[in-house]
């Protein structure tokens, strides 16, 4: 039997118009109860786990809060005014602002370098293993890969102090120095996430609208030129999400942090806190020290943060950024 | 001239960014004491012995089990939820199915160190620390898995569904016999950008338990890596230990997890 004779006996054809209209309404309840059901096990996840923790911490902020007691009481400001008397909290703020501030635009010129390397040179044999090897450090497990990273960077044995003694250049003390174990993480962390944004921008320059760059091309467009009056601005909206993206990760960076400073050279976040960034003294606060109050509100101030740089580079993408 | 320029600055790139992995082998393989050789001993030997000393001398196997466990239970609840709330988005008529695309999508927009305090206490209240549960469910729904779902359904023609509706099929039937084995490529997707991240997991498990047996990998290696401080050949055999399974998968399924994750983090800008 065809589909044809099925929907001509089952159809609605025949019955009067008010008994369709009626079908037409149970079919539209029945899909509606349906369609919730089916959204039900993904949307208590999510408010349970994630929308219901981020209102609650608009709550405890203004606690003072023992979880464990179970007891709370209105405390308003109290415990931001506690937390601007820190003068950890400002040193973190300024750790993170330091590390984002070198770690983002160095991610993204590499990425936007090394997309286009590996595009110029995608027909050349052995493409695509280059494409697999620079993304496959993004996959690899932190703590697993921050292993060997803290080897490397060790100040004599290590692979770093090898290859600048080969440059005749000073050695450094990397993570049990005050001044460069914030540039070690950041070495790190541009290693392990410099092949995603790598990635993003080669799926941007292969949407390249051919007849434009033939176009330029015959009107003399090369090189440099091409690309800074064409490709830049055409990928350019690929360029603001990669921003945002390495802003909003890199301003939540933890695990490398704390497995690359927490070895031999004293507790996370050290020496002398230098490398104690928001995400790492939020743990520690509430975490390790137990102090959810101060915890909450300092959780409140990164989230606002991480809102607001949002919102600022929106701003200034909407000014710059080319959309088709 | 400029293509052996080319080629010759993208083998330098690659090589680059594979050499702390590649330095994994040479120490972990190496002779005893091959990480404090000055210069730098390069050549992976392949000694395994040490690999398998620290293999059997601490209980690695069941913080590998552990973490498989949370794996593989982490992947099936991804693939059933986004496969569910991916069929509802593309195909049924409902109020609010547009703003359930929005719903799913804001989660990746919080910024999750800032909600670990608050999820701390939900999970206290709901009994949820130091469980499988607790490292599981909190997981078990994805922004990126049902935009992939969503996506496959829509190609899907609609003369399926209906023919599905008029034969008296369930919704659930219809689902688990014809849709979800169409959309094969997005199940593989799912699967893989979940394992990758639940296998990578560590920060969540170092707050939310404290019970050794609970352990996945990760935690349990952060822990050997104080206890083991320098001990260069046992603590990169260990990490090999993790690195593994992420290698093997990704060597054969590079291809594909590259477009996964690419396509999943682009899933934002949409």
């Amino acid at each position: 039997m065809t589909d044809r004779d099925r929907t001509v006996t089952v159809g609605p054809r025949h019955s009067p118009s008010w008994m369709s209209g009626l079908a037409q309404i149970r079919n539209q309840w029945k899909e509606m109860v349906v369609g919730y059901g089916l959204i039900l096990p993904s949307l208590l996840v999510f408010l349970v786990f994630y929308y219901g923790p981020a209102l609650f911490l608009l709550y405890i902020a203004f606690f003072h809060w023992n979880i464990f007691a179970n007891d709370s009481t209105f405390v308003g400001l109290h415990n931001f005014s506690v937390l601007m008397h820190q003068p950890i909290f400002w040193q973190s703020l300024l750790n993170t602002a330091y590390y984002v501030v070198l770690v983002v635009p160095v991610t993204t010129l590499l990425a936007l370098g090394l997309a286009l390397l590996l595009r110029e040179a995608r027909n050349l044999r052995g493409g695509g293993l280059s494409q697999a090897l620079v993304f496959l450090p993004h996959v690899t497990p932190v703590v697993a890969t921050s292993i060997i990273w803290v080897w490397i960077f060790d100040p004599n044995f290590g692979l770093a102090n090898a290859v600048l003694r080969l440059l005749h250049l000073p050695q450094l003390g990397w993570l049990a120095s005050v001044h460069w174990a914030l540039p070690a993480v950041m070495i790190y962390t541009v290693w392990h996430s410099v092949g995603l944004y790598t990635v993003l921008f080669l799926a941007g320059l292969s949407t390249l609208p051919k007849q434009v760059m033939e176009a330029a091309q015959l009107d003399g467009a090369r090189g440099w030129l091409s690309f800074r009056r064409i490709v830049l601005p055409l990928i350019s909206p690929i360029t603001f999400f990669v921003i945002v993206l390495a802003t909003i990760n890199t301003m939540q960076t933890f695990s490398q942090i704390y497995t690359l400073t927490g070895g031999p050279h004293g507790g996370a976040g050290g020496p002398a806190f230098s490398t104690t960034t928001d995400s790492l003294l939020i743990y520690q606060t509430a975490f390790l020290y137990e102090h959810f109050s101060l915890g909450s509100a300092m959780s409140l101030v990164l989230f606002v943060l991480i809102l607001g740089m949002t919102l600022v580079q929106k701003l200034i993408a909407d000014r710059m950024v080319f959309y088709r | 001239m400029m293509k052996w320029f080319t080629y010759g600055f993208r083998a330098v790139a690659a090589a680059l960014m594979a050499a702390p992995i590649y330095w994994v082998f040479v120490i972990a393989t190496g002779k005893q004491g091959a990480a404090y050789s000055i210069p730098p001993v390069w050549r992976p030997l392949f000694h395994w012995a040490p690999f398998l000393y620290v293999w059997t001398h601490t209980p690695w196997a069941r913080y590998v089990l552990n973490s498989a466990f949370i794996s593989v239970s982490t992947i099936m609840l991804v693939v059933v939820t986004s496969a569910l709330a991916g069929y509802a988005l593309a195909e049924l008529k409902f109020p609010g199915n547009s703003l359930y695309f929005y719903v799913s999508l804001g989660v990746m927009m919080l910024p999750q160190q800032a909600l670990l305090v608050p999820q701390y206490v939900v999970m206290y209240h709901l009994h949820l620390l130091n469980t499988y549960t607790g490292l599981i469910v909190p997981f078990a729904a994805s922004t990126s898995g049902i935009f992939l779902f969503r996506q496959f359904f829509m190609k899907l023609p609609v003369s399926y569904r209906e023919i599905a509706r008029l034969e008296g099929v369930s919704t659930l039937t219809y689902l688990r016999r014809v849709a979800v084995p169409l959309a094969r490529p997005a199940v593989a997707t799912t699967v893989l950008l979940t394992f990758i991240s639940s296998w990578n997991q560590f920060q969540w498990p170092l707050i939310m338990t404290n019970s050794p047996g609970l352990q996945p990998i990760e935690l349990a290696l952060s822990h050997y890596m104080q206890a083991y401080q320098s001990h260069w050949r046992d603590l990169t055999s260990a990490a090999l230990i993790a690195l593994l399974p992420i290698l093997i998968v990704f060597a054969f399924t590079q291809r594909h997890i590259v477009t996964a994750v690419a396509g999943g983090e682009m899933g934002q800008k949409e």
